[in-house]
């Protein structure tokens, strides 16, 4: 059985691709492998020998990134950012998922503070943090927690759809077996929003992100956002590049992290979901 | 049912405001935090202001600037790109490595480069909305049925007129997506080009705000931050609408 449908996919997708130029997988992936090598090379070279004071020598910024991230500044600037990121992310999932269950089920409380959510999220979020630095001051505590305010809405919107979108059927079933309310929201409920759980987490993580640096741009004196923007200001245009490349490479491996985690977490969901894909 | 709804959500308002203001005026915050009153009277006087609608004018000005931009680009970038297998490969780690990157991670190089200008939150809005709308569209154009391609190129339609009147309204369901995305994005951005940044808007009045200590401003220029973001919310759902009446996930809906 599983033989056959898994046949008729790969017919249906040579049908598809029938018509577009066939090019060999290799060479696909040799292109895919080859062309950011070429832009970092042509980077490389083309800056070589730049006079630009906006783009410094690529070499020149290889040189300062060794210089400052590994690992002169590494437990003094990186390493408390990294921390405040992901104790904020941790604060404000957790919150997130406990407010958001809350709200979903209780149909009372969700009438009367669903519209102030969708106030409260239509605030930039990045707009929190000078009303912390106004009202706290520049505390380590302050920015985890305007971090993990930020960091709740997303969440807390997605486990309320999630739990809304709960087929009817489901629920029928759970009232037949006379589940106990614990058990239906444990064992069902939760586990059938997942999903959408687990994508609101990805916007928190992404919002918490932002949140850090901002958090560090806005009057601080360490961390990663705050020595990046100090380098811009002071025109120390080498560190400001190699503060900004080190950002992105987080932000790029956070995200990666986050969709290996939930992928393993979320094994069945995926599987499933290519099962539906191939009919 | 409506109505009803709404008078739960006013109740809802009206709650949270008295806790506000409890807590504002009870010992634990110190006097530090402005009551509710203090900042919907203080936004009362904003209103009136023409500098508040400047300010307002110019957010908005950078947020649709760059949003119209990244659509435009994007569209055309994210078609091209599909057009064959060597082009998606050739770009696909350039775009993956670069889109969980946000805006603010460059918002250095854009302020040493451009200023503290309108053009730099530009700049910004647009790179953190051009991403998302080139790889949907790539995927939507991708993912255009080739039966009715080929039906249309038996009819003898130009590659021009497949495009236009096949490939791009198949594919606008995901272009949709993007947008809807996109539009309260663009607002995010512009807002922190102007509080980071030093650009002009809303941001850069937060900022001053800020500075100047005044907690009940800073307060009510949050409270027009978040009507201004349920506009682009409503703004962008509308759009989508719009772009999609005759896509049966719509269609379903309005019976």
């Amino acid at each position: 059985m599983a033989a056959s449908t898994s046949d008729t996919a790969v017919l249906a997708k040579r049908g598809r691709n029938r018509r577009k130029p066939r090019v060999g997988r290799p060479w696909l992936i040799t292109i895919e492998v080859l062309v950011p090598v070429i832009l970092v090379a042509t980077w490389w070279t083309a800056s070589a020998d730049s006079a630009n004071p906006f783009f410094p020598p690529l070499s020149t910024i290889v040189e300062r990134f060794q210089q400052l991230w590994l690992f002169a500044h590494f437990a003094s600037d990186v390493l408390p950012s990294l921390g405040n990121l992901l104790a904020g992310f941790a604060i404000g999932g957790v919150v997130g998922i406990a407010l958001g269950v809350v709200l979903g089920i209780g149909k009372v409380l969700s009438g009367l503070f669903a519209p102030v959510i969708n106030f409260w999220r239509a605030i930039p979020p990045v707009a929190l943090v000078p009303i912390f630095v106004a009202l706290l001051g520049f505390g380590n505590e302050v920015r985890i927690l305007t971090i993990a305010l930020a960091s709740v809405f997303p969440t807390l919107i997605s486990t309320l759809d999630g739990l809304r979108a709960l087929d009817p059927q489901l629920r029928d079933v759970c009232r037949m077996y006379g589940l106990t309310r614990r058990e239906r929201l444990l064992n069902v409920y939760l586990p059938a929003a997942s999903p959408r759980i687990a994508s609101g987490l990805q916007v928190s993580l992404q919002t918490a992100f932002v949140v850090m640096i901002a958090s560090e741009m806005l009057g601080s004196s360490y961390g990663i956002g705050a020595l990046t923007l100090l380098a811009q200001q002071t025109f120390a245009t080498s560190d400001m590049w190699a503060g900004i490349i080190l950002l992105g490479v987080l932000g790029y491996v956070l995200n990666l992290l986050f969709n290996v985690i939930r992928d393993r977490v979320l094994q069945w969901y995926v599987r499933s979901q290519k099962i539906g894909k191939e009919m | 049912m409506k109505p009803l709804r709404i008078v739960y959500g006013l109740i809802g308002f009206v709650v949270v405001a008295a806790l506000w203001q409890i807590i504002a005026i009870s010992p634990i915050s110190g006097g530090a935090l402005p009551t509710a009153t203090a900042t919907f009277s203080e936004f009362g006087t904003l209103v009136p202001d023409g500098r508040f609608w400047v300010d307002t004018w110019r957010t908005i000005e950078v947020a649709l600037g760059g949003f119209i931009l990244a659509v435009v680009v994007g569209v055309v970038v994210g078609v091209l790109l599909a057009s064959s297998q060597v082009t998606m490969h050739a770009t696909r780690v350039l775009l993956e490595f670069l889109k969980p990157i946000p805006p603010i991670v460059i918002l250095p190089l854009a302020v040493l480069v451009l200023g503290p200008t309108t053009n730099m939150g530009v700049f910004l809005v647009f790179y953190g909305c051009v991403l998302p709308i080139i790889m949907q569209t790539a995927a939507g154009v991708f993912d255009v049925d080739p039966i009715a391609v080929a039906t249309a190129e038996s009819f003898n339609m130009g590659r021009l007129e497949v495009l236009w009147r096949v490939v791009l309204p198949s594919s606008l369901s995901y272009i949709g997506t993007a947008i809807r995305v996109s539009v309260p994005t663009s607002l995010i951005i512009a807002v922190v080009a102007g509080l980071l940044g030093g650009g002009p808007g809303l941001g850069n009045s937060l900022l001053r705000a800020q500075l100047s200590g005044s907690l009940s401003l800073l307060f009510a220029y949050v409270v027009a931050l978040g009507l201004l973001g349920l506009v682009f919310q409503g703004a962008s759902e509308l759009i989508e609408r719009r772009m999609l009446h005759w896509h049966p996930s719509y269609r379903k809906e309005e019976h």
